[in-house]
Protein backbone atom coordinates (compact mmCIF):
# COMPACT_ATOMS: atom_id res chain seq x y z
CA UNK A 1 0.00 0.00 0.00
CA UNK A 2 1.41 3.36 -0.94
CA UNK A 3 0.02 6.80 -0.42
CA UNK A 4 0.31 10.00 -2.37
CA UNK A 5 2.67 12.53 -0.81
CA UNK A 6 0.31 15.46 -0.50
CA UNK A 7 -3.12 16.73 -1.60
CA UNK A 8 -1.61 18.88 -4.37
CA UNK A 9 -0.09 15.79 -5.98
CA UNK A 10 -3.41 13.98 -5.67
CA UNK A 11 -5.27 16.75 -7.47
CA UNK A 12 -2.59 17.29 -10.12
CA UNK A 13 -3.96 15.74 -13.34
CA UNK A 14 -0.40 14.99 -14.39
CA UNK A 15 0.30 12.60 -11.50
CA UNK A 16 -0.44 8.92 -12.18
CA UNK A 17 -3.68 7.81 -10.50
CA UNK A 18 -2.61 4.19 -10.03
CA UNK A 19 -0.19 4.69 -7.18
CA UNK A 20 -2.01 2.35 -4.83
CA UNK A 21 -3.10 -1.21 -5.18
CA UNK A 22 -6.67 -2.31 -4.59
CA UNK A 23 -7.08 -2.22 -0.80
CA UNK A 24 -8.73 -4.73 1.53
CA UNK A 25 -12.07 -3.64 3.04
CA UNK A 26 -10.73 -3.78 6.60
CA UNK A 27 -7.79 -1.63 5.50
CA UNK A 28 -10.17 0.91 3.94
CA UNK A 29 -12.40 0.95 7.02
CA UNK A 30 -9.38 1.61 9.25
CA UNK A 31 -8.31 4.52 7.04
CA UNK A 32 -11.72 6.18 7.40
CA UNK A 33 -11.81 5.80 11.19
CA UNK A 34 -10.85 9.26 12.46
CA UNK A 35 -12.91 11.48 10.14
CA UNK A 36 -15.88 9.10 10.12
CA UNK A 37 -15.99 8.86 13.92
CA UNK A 38 -15.64 12.64 14.17
CA UNK A 39 -18.57 13.27 11.82
CA UNK A 40 -20.68 10.57 13.48
CA UNK A 41 -20.03 11.94 16.99
CA UNK A 42 -20.95 15.41 15.77
CA UNK A 43 -24.11 14.12 14.15
CA UNK A 44 -25.08 12.30 17.35
CA UNK A 45 -24.73 15.46 19.45
CA UNK A 46 -26.78 17.48 16.94
CA UNK A 47 -29.41 14.75 16.87
CA UNK A 48 -29.91 15.06 20.63
CA UNK A 49 -29.99 18.88 20.46
CA UNK A 50 -32.41 18.81 17.52
CA UNK A 51 -34.67 16.31 19.30
CA UNK A 52 -34.88 18.54 22.39
CA UNK A 53 -35.74 21.55 20.23
CA UNK A 54 -38.33 19.49 18.34
CA UNK A 55 -40.06 18.51 21.56
CA UNK A 56 -40.11 22.13 22.75
CA UNK A 57 -41.58 23.33 19.44
CA UNK A 58 -44.14 20.51 19.42
CA UNK A 59 -45.29 21.19 23.01
CA UNK A 60 -45.66 24.90 22.27
CA UNK A 61 -48.22 24.19 19.56
CA UNK A 62 -50.75 22.71 22.00
CA UNK A 63 -49.46 24.28 25.26
CA UNK A 64 -48.37 27.78 24.17
CA UNK A 65 -47.26 28.94 27.64
CA UNK A 66 -44.69 26.11 27.86
CA UNK A 67 -41.30 27.86 28.36
CA UNK A 68 -43.15 31.02 27.37
CA UNK A 69 -40.84 33.32 29.35
CA UNK A 70 -37.72 32.45 27.37
CA UNK A 71 -37.45 34.72 24.36
CA UNK A 72 -34.74 32.61 22.75
CA UNK A 73 -37.09 29.63 22.80
CA UNK A 74 -40.20 31.18 21.29
CA UNK A 75 -41.91 28.89 18.79
CA UNK A 76 -40.49 30.79 15.81
CA UNK A 77 -36.93 30.34 17.05
CA UNK A 78 -37.23 26.83 18.51
CA UNK A 79 -38.87 25.48 15.36
CA UNK A 80 -36.29 27.03 13.01
CA UNK A 81 -33.44 25.95 15.31
CA UNK A 82 -34.86 22.39 15.35
CA UNK A 83 -35.11 22.23 11.57
CA UNK A 84 -31.62 23.56 10.94
CA UNK A 85 -30.03 21.54 13.73
CA UNK A 86 -31.49 18.37 12.29
CA UNK A 87 -30.76 19.23 8.64
CA UNK A 88 -27.28 20.73 8.86
CA UNK A 89 -26.20 19.21 12.18
CA UNK A 90 -27.52 15.65 12.30
CA UNK A 91 -28.47 14.80 8.72
CA UNK A 92 -25.59 16.37 6.83
CA UNK A 93 -22.92 15.23 9.31
CA UNK A 94 -24.30 11.69 9.19
CA UNK A 95 -24.65 11.76 5.41
CA UNK A 96 -21.07 13.02 5.00
CA UNK A 97 -19.77 10.16 7.16
CA UNK A 98 -21.83 7.54 5.33
CA UNK A 99 -21.04 9.04 1.92
CA UNK A 100 -17.28 9.09 2.33
CA UNK A 101 -17.18 5.69 4.03
CA UNK A 102 -19.14 4.26 1.10
CA UNK A 103 -17.07 6.20 -1.43
CA UNK A 104 -13.83 4.84 0.00
CA UNK A 105 -15.18 1.28 0.11
CA UNK A 106 -16.71 1.35 -3.35
CA UNK A 107 -13.58 2.93 -4.81
CA UNK A 108 -11.61 0.11 -3.17
CA UNK A 109 -9.14 2.75 -2.16
CA UNK A 110 -7.88 3.75 1.26
CA UNK A 111 -8.98 7.16 2.47
CA UNK A 112 -6.27 9.66 1.57
CA UNK A 113 -5.73 13.00 3.19
CA UNK A 114 -7.96 12.43 6.21
CA UNK A 115 -6.80 15.86 7.39
CA UNK A 116 -8.91 17.48 4.65
CA UNK A 117 -12.02 15.81 6.02
CA UNK A 118 -11.12 16.62 9.62
CA UNK A 119 -10.68 20.30 8.69
CA UNK A 120 -13.98 20.16 6.80
CA UNK A 121 -15.63 18.67 9.88
CA UNK A 122 -14.33 21.46 12.11
CA UNK A 123 -15.46 24.17 9.66
CA UNK A 124 -18.84 22.54 9.15
CA UNK A 125 -19.66 22.12 12.83
CA UNK A 126 -18.40 25.60 13.69
CA UNK A 127 -20.71 26.96 10.98
CA UNK A 128 -23.66 24.95 12.27
CA UNK A 129 -22.99 26.08 15.85
CA UNK A 130 -22.82 29.74 14.77
CA UNK A 131 -25.99 29.28 12.73
CA UNK A 132 -28.04 27.61 15.47
CA UNK A 133 -26.93 30.11 18.12
CA UNK A 134 -27.72 32.90 15.65
CA UNK A 135 -31.27 31.58 15.15
CA UNK A 136 -31.83 31.28 18.91
CA UNK A 137 -30.48 34.83 19.35
CA UNK A 138 -33.03 36.13 16.85
CA UNK A 139 -30.83 36.42 13.75
CA UNK A 140 -32.84 33.97 11.64
CA UNK A 141 -33.22 34.90 7.97
CA UNK A 142 -36.83 33.57 8.08
CA UNK A 143 -36.22 31.80 4.77
CA UNK A 144 -37.36 28.21 5.25
CA UNK A 145 -34.55 25.61 5.28
CA UNK A 146 -32.06 28.48 5.08
CA UNK A 147 -32.65 30.20 8.41
CA UNK A 148 -28.96 30.30 9.35
CA UNK A 149 -27.77 33.91 9.44
CA UNK A 150 -25.51 34.92 6.56
CA UNK A 151 -22.38 34.75 8.76
CA UNK A 152 -22.69 30.97 9.09
CA UNK A 153 -22.73 30.26 5.35
CA UNK A 154 -19.05 30.91 4.47
CA UNK A 155 -17.88 28.28 6.97
CA UNK A 156 -20.31 25.75 5.53
CA UNK A 157 -19.19 26.50 1.98
CA UNK A 158 -15.49 26.16 2.90
CA UNK A 159 -16.24 22.85 4.61
CA UNK A 160 -18.15 21.62 1.60
CA UNK A 161 -15.41 22.69 -0.81
CA UNK A 162 -12.95 20.57 1.20
CA UNK A 163 -15.29 17.56 1.13
CA UNK A 164 -15.82 18.01 -2.62
CA UNK A 165 -12.03 18.15 -3.22
CA UNK A 166 -11.58 15.00 -1.15
CA UNK A 167 -14.31 13.20 -3.11
CA UNK A 168 -12.62 14.05 -6.42
CA UNK A 169 -9.29 12.68 -5.13
CA UNK A 170 -10.89 9.46 -3.88
CA UNK A 171 -12.79 8.94 -7.11
CA UNK A 172 -9.62 9.54 -9.12
CA UNK A 173 -7.64 6.95 -7.18
CA UNK A 174 -10.46 4.42 -7.21
CA UNK A 175 -9.48 0.83 -7.86
CA UNK A 176 -12.88 -0.75 -8.22
CA UNK A 177 -12.98 -0.85 -12.03
CA UNK A 178 -16.71 -0.35 -11.93
CA UNK A 179 -18.79 2.50 -10.56
CA UNK A 180 -21.45 0.81 -8.47
CA UNK A 181 -24.97 2.31 -8.42
CA UNK A 182 -24.48 3.73 -4.90
CA UNK A 183 -21.56 5.77 -6.23
CA UNK A 184 -23.73 7.24 -8.99
CA UNK A 185 -26.11 8.56 -6.38
CA UNK A 186 -23.36 9.83 -4.06
CA UNK A 187 -21.36 11.49 -6.84
CA UNK A 188 -24.49 13.13 -8.21
CA UNK A 189 -25.42 14.40 -4.73
CA UNK A 190 -21.90 15.75 -4.17
CA UNK A 191 -22.24 17.56 -7.47
CA UNK A 192 -25.75 18.92 -6.82
CA UNK A 193 -25.29 20.23 -3.28
CA UNK A 194 -22.88 23.13 -3.99
CA UNK A 195 -25.09 24.17 -6.92
CA UNK A 196 -28.20 24.25 -4.71
CA UNK A 197 -26.59 25.90 -1.71
CA UNK A 198 -24.60 28.56 -3.56
CA UNK A 199 -27.45 29.61 -5.89
CA UNK A 200 -29.83 29.82 -2.91
CA UNK A 201 -27.30 31.86 -0.94
CA UNK A 202 -26.78 34.28 -3.83
CA UNK A 203 -30.43 34.70 -4.84
CA UNK A 204 -31.92 34.74 -1.34
CA UNK A 205 -29.31 36.30 0.93
CA UNK A 206 -26.45 38.02 -0.90
CA UNK A 207 -28.47 39.72 -3.65
CA UNK A 208 -32.08 38.72 -2.93
CA UNK A 209 -34.36 38.31 -5.92
CA UNK A 210 -37.47 40.45 -5.74
CA UNK A 211 -41.10 39.49 -5.40
CA UNK A 212 -42.38 35.99 -6.00
CA UNK A 213 -39.11 34.91 -7.59
CA UNK A 214 -37.81 34.76 -4.03
CA UNK A 215 -40.51 32.24 -3.12
CA UNK A 216 -39.69 30.23 -6.23
CA UNK A 217 -35.99 30.11 -5.39
CA UNK A 218 -36.82 29.28 -1.76
CA UNK A 219 -38.97 26.30 -2.75
CA UNK A 220 -36.56 25.23 -5.43
CA UNK A 221 -33.93 25.02 -2.67
CA UNK A 222 -36.15 23.71 0.15
CA UNK A 223 -37.53 20.91 -2.02
CA UNK A 224 -34.26 20.07 -3.73
CA UNK A 225 -32.08 19.85 -0.62
CA UNK A 226 -33.97 16.74 0.51
CA UNK A 227 -34.60 15.75 -3.11
CA UNK A 228 -31.12 16.14 -4.56
CA UNK A 229 -28.93 15.59 -1.49
CA UNK A 230 -30.61 13.49 1.20
CA UNK A 231 -32.59 11.26 -1.15
CA UNK A 232 -29.63 10.21 -3.35
CA UNK A 233 -27.44 9.63 -0.29
CA UNK A 234 -30.22 7.57 1.31
CA UNK A 235 -30.90 5.58 -1.88
CA UNK A 236 -27.18 5.06 -2.43
CA UNK A 237 -26.86 3.68 1.11
CA UNK A 238 -29.82 1.33 0.57
CA UNK A 239 -28.37 0.09 -2.73
CA UNK A 240 -25.21 -0.84 -0.86
CA UNK A 241 -26.43 -2.13 2.50
CA UNK A 242 -29.48 -4.07 1.33
CA UNK A 243 -27.57 -6.50 -0.93
CA UNK A 244 -24.48 -6.44 1.29
CA UNK A 245 -26.34 -7.45 4.46
CA UNK A 246 -28.40 -10.08 2.64
CA UNK A 247 -25.39 -11.41 0.77
CA UNK A 248 -27.13 -11.28 -2.63
CA UNK A 249 -26.75 -8.77 -5.47
CA UNK A 250 -29.41 -6.19 -6.18
CA UNK A 251 -32.25 -7.81 -8.16
CA UNK A 252 -31.91 -5.75 -11.35
CA UNK A 253 -29.11 -3.42 -12.27
CA UNK A 254 -31.14 -2.33 -15.31
CA UNK A 255 -33.91 -1.07 -13.03
CA UNK A 256 -31.30 0.66 -10.86
CA UNK A 257 -30.04 2.53 -13.92
CA UNK A 258 -33.56 3.49 -15.00
CA UNK A 259 -34.37 4.62 -11.46
CA UNK A 260 -31.24 6.75 -11.19
CA UNK A 261 -31.54 8.60 -14.50
CA UNK A 262 -35.29 9.20 -14.21
CA UNK A 263 -34.68 10.48 -10.67
CA UNK A 264 -31.88 12.76 -11.89
CA UNK A 265 -34.01 14.19 -14.69
CA UNK A 266 -37.28 14.84 -12.82
CA UNK A 267 -36.41 15.42 -9.16
CA UNK A 268 -34.98 18.93 -9.55
CA UNK A 269 -38.20 20.27 -11.05
CA UNK A 270 -40.65 19.18 -8.39
CA UNK A 271 -40.29 22.08 -5.92
CA UNK A 272 -42.37 24.48 -8.05
CA UNK A 273 -45.45 22.26 -7.58
CA UNK A 274 -45.49 23.36 -3.93
CA UNK A 275 -46.40 26.88 -5.12
CA UNK A 276 -49.63 25.79 -6.85
CA UNK A 277 -52.21 28.52 -6.39
CA UNK A 278 -49.53 31.10 -5.67
CA UNK A 279 -48.81 34.23 -7.72
CA UNK A 280 -46.09 32.65 -9.86
CA UNK A 281 -46.12 31.94 -13.61
CA UNK A 282 -48.54 29.09 -14.27
CA UNK A 283 -46.13 27.24 -16.57
CA UNK A 284 -43.56 26.96 -13.77
CA UNK A 285 -46.09 25.31 -11.48
CA UNK A 286 -47.37 23.09 -14.30
CA UNK A 287 -43.81 21.96 -15.07
CA UNK A 288 -43.39 21.18 -11.36
CA UNK A 289 -46.64 19.19 -11.29
CA UNK A 290 -45.64 17.23 -14.42
CA UNK A 291 -42.25 16.45 -12.87
CA UNK A 292 -43.99 15.49 -9.60
CA UNK A 293 -46.03 12.87 -11.44
CA UNK A 294 -43.06 11.70 -13.48
CA UNK A 295 -41.32 11.03 -10.15
CA UNK A 296 -43.67 8.03 -9.88
CA UNK A 297 -41.33 6.31 -12.35
CA UNK A 298 -38.12 6.31 -10.24
CA UNK A 299 -40.08 5.76 -7.02
CA UNK A 300 -41.92 2.69 -8.34
CA UNK A 301 -38.91 1.30 -10.18
CA UNK A 302 -36.73 1.64 -7.08
CA UNK A 303 -39.42 0.14 -4.85
CA UNK A 304 -39.78 -2.89 -7.16
CA UNK A 305 -36.02 -3.36 -7.22
CA UNK A 306 -35.71 -3.22 -3.42
CA UNK A 307 -38.69 -5.51 -2.91
CA UNK A 308 -37.45 -8.12 -5.38
CA UNK A 309 -34.01 -8.00 -3.75
CA UNK A 310 -35.60 -8.61 -0.34
CA UNK A 311 -37.82 -11.44 -1.62
CA UNK A 312 -36.71 -14.61 0.08
CA UNK A 313 -34.65 -12.65 2.58
CA UNK A 314 -37.28 -11.17 4.88
CA UNK A 315 -36.22 -13.64 7.58
CA UNK A 316 -32.95 -11.71 7.81
CA UNK A 317 -34.87 -8.86 9.44
CA UNK A 318 -34.83 -10.94 12.60
CA UNK A 319 -31.07 -10.95 12.94
CA UNK A 320 -29.81 -7.77 11.28
CA UNK A 321 -30.25 -4.37 12.96
CA UNK A 322 -29.02 -2.60 9.83
CA UNK A 323 -31.59 -4.34 7.66
CA UNK A 324 -34.47 -3.43 9.97
CA UNK A 325 -33.73 0.28 9.72
CA UNK A 326 -32.86 0.15 6.02
CA UNK A 327 -36.03 -1.72 5.04
CA UNK A 328 -38.19 0.60 7.15
CA UNK A 329 -36.49 3.55 5.44
CA UNK A 330 -36.89 2.09 1.95
CA UNK A 331 -40.59 1.39 2.55
CA UNK A 332 -41.10 4.98 3.69
CA UNK A 333 -39.20 6.31 0.66
CA UNK A 334 -41.78 4.61 -1.53
CA UNK A 335 -44.70 5.95 0.51
CA UNK A 336 -43.26 9.47 0.71
CA UNK A 337 -42.60 9.43 -3.04
CA UNK A 338 -46.14 8.31 -3.87
CA UNK A 339 -47.70 10.83 -1.49
CA UNK A 340 -45.39 13.56 -2.81
CA UNK A 341 -46.57 12.88 -6.36
CA UNK A 342 -50.22 13.01 -5.25
CA UNK A 343 -49.58 16.28 -3.41
CA UNK A 344 -48.36 17.79 -6.66
CA UNK A 345 -51.93 17.57 -8.01
CA UNK A 346 -53.61 21.00 -7.95
CA UNK A 347 -56.92 19.78 -6.48
CA UNK A 348 -55.23 17.79 -3.71
CA UNK A 349 -52.77 20.60 -3.05
CA UNK A 350 -55.68 23.03 -2.67
CA UNK A 351 -56.81 21.11 0.40
CA UNK A 352 -53.55 19.90 1.90
CA UNK A 353 -51.21 22.81 1.29
CA UNK A 354 -50.50 25.09 4.28
CA UNK A 355 -51.68 22.35 6.66
CA UNK A 356 -49.94 19.91 9.00
CA UNK A 357 -50.09 17.35 6.18
CA UNK A 358 -47.05 19.05 4.62
CA UNK A 359 -45.16 18.64 7.91
CA UNK A 360 -46.09 14.95 7.99
CA UNK A 361 -44.79 14.53 4.44
CA UNK A 362 -41.51 16.31 5.24
CA UNK A 363 -40.98 14.07 8.29
CA UNK A 364 -41.77 10.96 6.31
CA UNK A 365 -39.03 11.90 3.88
CA UNK A 366 -36.46 13.27 6.28
CA UNK A 367 -37.08 11.00 9.26
CA UNK A 368 -38.91 7.80 8.36
CA UNK A 369 -36.84 7.43 5.19
CA UNK A 370 -33.55 9.27 5.46
CA UNK A 371 -32.83 9.25 9.20
CA UNK A 372 -33.79 5.59 9.56
CA UNK A 373 -31.48 4.69 6.67
CA UNK A 374 -28.69 6.64 8.37
CA UNK A 375 -29.32 4.76 11.64
CA UNK A 376 -29.10 1.47 9.76
CA UNK A 377 -25.91 2.57 8.04
CA UNK A 378 -24.32 3.65 11.33
CA UNK A 379 -25.16 0.26 12.89
CA UNK A 380 -23.15 -1.31 10.08
CA UNK A 381 -20.31 1.18 9.85
CA UNK A 382 -19.36 1.96 13.45
CA UNK A 383 -18.36 -1.58 14.51
CA UNK A 384 -16.11 -1.75 11.47
CA UNK A 385 -14.48 1.53 12.40
CA UNK A 386 -13.95 0.77 16.08
CA UNK A 387 -13.46 -3.00 15.69
CA UNK A 388 -15.98 -3.53 18.46
CA UNK A 389 -19.50 -4.83 18.49
CA UNK A 390 -22.45 -2.80 19.69
CA UNK A 391 -22.58 -3.31 23.47
CA UNK A 392 -26.32 -3.90 23.78
CA UNK A 393 -28.69 -5.68 21.42
CA UNK A 394 -31.56 -4.66 23.70
CA UNK A 395 -30.81 -0.94 23.20
CA UNK A 396 -30.78 -1.46 19.43
CA UNK A 397 -34.24 -3.05 19.63
CA UNK A 398 -35.52 -0.23 21.85
CA UNK A 399 -34.11 2.25 19.34
CA UNK A 400 -35.76 0.57 16.39
CA UNK A 401 -39.20 -0.03 17.86
CA UNK A 402 -39.56 3.38 19.52
CA UNK A 403 -38.40 5.32 16.46
CA UNK A 404 -40.38 3.17 14.01
CA UNK A 405 -43.54 3.41 16.13
CA UNK A 406 -42.97 7.09 16.90
CA UNK A 407 -42.37 8.02 13.26
CA UNK A 408 -45.43 6.08 12.10
CA UNK A 409 -47.63 7.64 14.77
CA UNK A 410 -46.23 11.09 13.94
CA UNK A 411 -46.94 10.75 10.22
CA UNK A 412 -50.42 9.28 10.71
CA UNK A 413 -51.43 11.88 13.31
CA UNK A 414 -50.27 14.90 11.33
CA UNK A 415 -51.57 13.53 8.02
CA UNK A 416 -55.06 13.03 9.48
CA UNK A 417 -54.92 16.29 11.44
CA UNK A 418 -53.66 18.13 8.36
CA UNK A 419 -56.39 16.69 6.13
CA UNK A 420 -59.07 17.71 8.67
CA UNK A 421 -57.47 21.16 8.88
CA UNK A 422 -57.52 21.50 5.07
CA UNK A 423 -61.12 20.39 4.76
CA UNK A 424 -62.22 22.81 7.46
CA UNK A 425 -60.35 25.73 5.88
CA UNK A 426 -61.97 25.06 2.49
CA UNK A 427 -65.45 23.92 3.58
CA UNK A 428 -68.30 26.11 2.32
CA UNK A 429 -71.91 26.30 3.47
CA UNK A 430 -74.97 26.26 1.20
CA UNK A 431 -74.66 29.99 0.54
CA UNK A 432 -71.04 29.69 -0.49
CA UNK A 433 -69.71 31.25 2.69
CA UNK A 434 -67.03 29.73 4.89
CA UNK A 435 -68.38 26.94 7.06
CA UNK A 436 -65.70 27.61 9.69
CA UNK A 437 -65.06 31.36 9.59
CA UNK A 438 -63.34 31.30 13.01
CA UNK A 439 -59.73 30.19 12.60
CA UNK A 440 -59.67 29.25 16.28
CA UNK A 441 -62.26 26.50 15.64
CA UNK A 442 -59.92 24.97 13.07
CA UNK A 443 -56.95 25.28 15.41
CA UNK A 444 -58.91 23.54 18.20
CA UNK A 445 -59.83 20.70 15.84
CA UNK A 446 -56.15 19.99 15.27
CA UNK A 447 -55.26 19.87 18.99
CA UNK A 448 -55.71 16.09 19.48
CA UNK A 449 -53.43 15.46 16.52
CA UNK A 450 -50.85 17.88 17.85
CA UNK A 451 -50.93 16.08 21.21
CA UNK A 452 -50.44 12.80 19.36
CA UNK A 453 -47.44 14.33 17.61
CA UNK A 454 -45.88 15.20 20.98
CA UNK A 455 -46.42 11.64 22.22
CA UNK A 456 -44.80 10.36 19.02
CA UNK A 457 -41.96 12.82 19.62
CA UNK A 458 -41.42 11.43 23.12
CA UNK A 459 -41.25 7.89 21.74
CA UNK A 460 -38.68 9.01 19.18
CA UNK A 461 -36.73 10.77 21.95
CA UNK A 462 -36.55 7.52 23.94
CA UNK A 463 -35.17 5.83 20.85
CA UNK A 464 -32.56 8.53 20.32
CA UNK A 465 -31.46 8.28 23.96
CA UNK A 466 -31.12 4.50 23.62
CA UNK A 467 -29.03 5.05 20.48
CA UNK A 468 -26.89 7.70 22.21
CA UNK A 469 -26.25 5.45 25.23
CA UNK A 470 -25.26 2.53 23.01
CA UNK A 471 -23.12 4.83 20.85
CA UNK A 472 -21.22 6.36 23.80
CA UNK A 473 -20.94 3.00 25.55
CA UNK A 474 -19.35 1.56 22.44
CA UNK A 475 -17.08 4.54 21.94
CA UNK A 476 -15.80 4.74 25.50
CA UNK A 477 -15.90 1.11 26.59
CA UNK A 478 -12.81 -0.45 28.06
CA UNK A 479 -10.14 -0.46 25.36
CA UNK A 480 -8.89 -3.72 26.86
CA UNK A 481 -12.18 -5.41 25.95
CA UNK A 482 -11.75 -8.12 23.31
CA UNK A 483 -11.66 -6.80 19.77
CA UNK A 484 -12.60 -8.59 16.63
CA UNK A 485 -9.86 -8.96 14.13
CA UNK A 486 -12.09 -9.40 11.11
CA UNK A 487 -14.35 -6.39 11.28
CA UNK A 488 -16.16 -7.14 8.07
CA UNK A 489 -17.23 -10.57 9.24
CA UNK A 490 -18.73 -10.42 12.67
CA UNK A 491 -20.66 -13.61 12.89
CA UNK A 492 -21.27 -16.67 10.88
CA UNK A 493 -25.00 -17.07 10.22
CA UNK A 494 -24.80 -20.66 11.37
CA UNK A 495 -23.71 -19.42 14.77
CA UNK A 496 -26.54 -16.96 15.07
CA UNK A 497 -29.35 -17.86 17.36
CA UNK A 498 -32.88 -16.52 16.97
CA UNK A 499 -33.28 -13.20 18.77
CA UNK A 500 -35.88 -13.23 21.51
CA UNK B 1 -27.28 42.42 -9.87
CA UNK B 2 -30.70 41.18 -10.89
CA UNK B 3 -29.83 41.54 -14.56
CA UNK B 4 -27.07 39.00 -13.94
CA UNK B 5 -29.53 36.34 -12.78
CA UNK B 6 -30.49 35.14 -16.29
CA UNK B 7 -26.80 34.95 -17.21
CA UNK B 8 -26.00 33.00 -14.02
CA UNK B 9 -29.00 30.71 -14.57
CA UNK B 10 -28.20 30.00 -18.23
CA UNK B 11 -24.48 29.49 -17.55
CA UNK B 12 -25.14 27.17 -14.62
CA UNK B 13 -27.78 25.26 -16.57
CA UNK B 14 -25.46 24.87 -19.56
CA UNK B 15 -22.57 23.76 -17.35
CA UNK B 16 -24.70 21.17 -15.57
CA UNK B 17 -26.12 19.82 -18.84
CA UNK B 18 -22.61 19.65 -20.32
CA UNK B 19 -21.38 17.76 -17.25
CA UNK B 20 -24.26 15.29 -17.49
CA UNK B 21 -23.54 14.67 -21.19
CA UNK B 22 -19.83 14.27 -20.42
CA UNK B 23 -20.60 11.85 -17.56
CA UNK B 24 -22.79 9.75 -19.86
CA UNK B 25 -20.11 9.70 -22.59
CA UNK B 26 -17.42 8.84 -20.03
CA UNK B 27 -19.49 5.96 -18.62
CA UNK B 28 -20.18 4.58 -22.06
CA UNK B 29 -16.52 4.83 -23.08
CA UNK B 30 -15.29 3.17 -19.89
CA UNK B 31 -17.64 0.20 -20.03
CA UNK B 32 -19.86 1.33 -17.16
CA UNK B 33 -23.00 0.63 -19.20
CA UNK B 34 -22.11 -2.96 -20.11
CA UNK B 35 -22.59 -6.27 -18.32
CA UNK B 36 -24.92 -4.95 -15.63
CA UNK B 37 -25.53 -8.25 -13.88
CA UNK B 38 -21.81 -8.77 -13.31
CA UNK B 39 -21.49 -5.21 -12.06
CA UNK B 40 -24.30 -5.74 -9.55
CA UNK B 41 -22.00 -8.23 -7.81
CA UNK B 42 -19.05 -5.82 -7.69
CA UNK B 43 -19.63 -5.08 -3.98
CA UNK B 44 -18.83 -8.70 -3.13
CA UNK B 45 -15.37 -10.21 -3.06
CA UNK B 46 -13.62 -13.38 -1.93
CA UNK B 47 -13.78 -12.32 1.73
CA UNK B 48 -17.41 -11.25 1.62
CA UNK B 49 -18.82 -13.41 -1.17
CA UNK B 50 -22.36 -13.66 -2.50
CA UNK B 51 -24.43 -15.81 -0.15
CA UNK B 52 -22.70 -14.53 2.95
CA UNK B 53 -24.79 -12.14 5.11
CA UNK B 54 -22.69 -9.54 6.92
CA UNK B 55 -24.76 -8.03 9.72
CA UNK B 56 -26.14 -9.51 12.92
CA UNK B 57 -27.32 -8.47 16.35
CA UNK B 58 -24.41 -8.52 18.81
CA UNK B 59 -23.94 -11.21 21.45
CA UNK B 60 -26.07 -13.78 19.73
CA UNK B 61 -23.71 -16.66 19.30
CA UNK B 62 -25.11 -20.11 19.67
CA UNK B 63 -23.58 -22.06 22.53
CA UNK B 64 -21.56 -25.04 21.34
CA UNK B 65 -23.45 -28.32 21.67
CA UNK B 66 -22.28 -30.56 24.52
CA UNK B 67 -22.04 -34.23 23.74
CA UNK B 68 -23.01 -36.81 26.34
CA UNK B 69 -20.96 -40.00 26.55
CA UNK B 70 -22.72 -43.14 25.42
CA UNK B 71 -23.81 -45.44 28.19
Amino acid sequence: MSTTPNPAASINPGSPPDLAARAELSEIDASTRNPAVFFLCSSMLWLLAGTALALIASFKLHTPHFLGDLEWLTFGRARAAHLNTIIYGWSLNASFAVAFWLTARLSRSILRHAGILMAAGVFWNTGVTAGVLGILAGDSTSIEWLEFPAYAAPMLLVAYALIGAWAVITFRFGKSGHIYVSQWYILAALFWFPWLYSIAQIMLLLAPAHGTVQALVNWWFAHNLPGLWFTPIGLGAIYYFLPKVLGKPIHSYHLALLGFWSFAIFSGWTGAARLAGGPVPAWVVTAGIAAGFMMLLPVIVTAINYHLTMTGGFGALKFSPTLRFIVFGAFNYTLAGLIGSLQADRAISETLHFTHFTIAHAHQGMYAFFTMVMFGSIYYILPRLLLREWPSAMLIRVHFWTTATGATLYILALSIGGAIQGWMINALDAQGGLLHPQVLDIVKATLPWLFSRSIAGMLVTIGHLAFAVNFCWMLFRDPAAPRHTAPTLFHDPAETEEPS
Amino acid sequence: MESLFPIIAVTTGAAITATAVYALRWSSKHGQLRDFEKNAASIFDEKEPVGHPTDFFPQKRRKPKTTTPAT
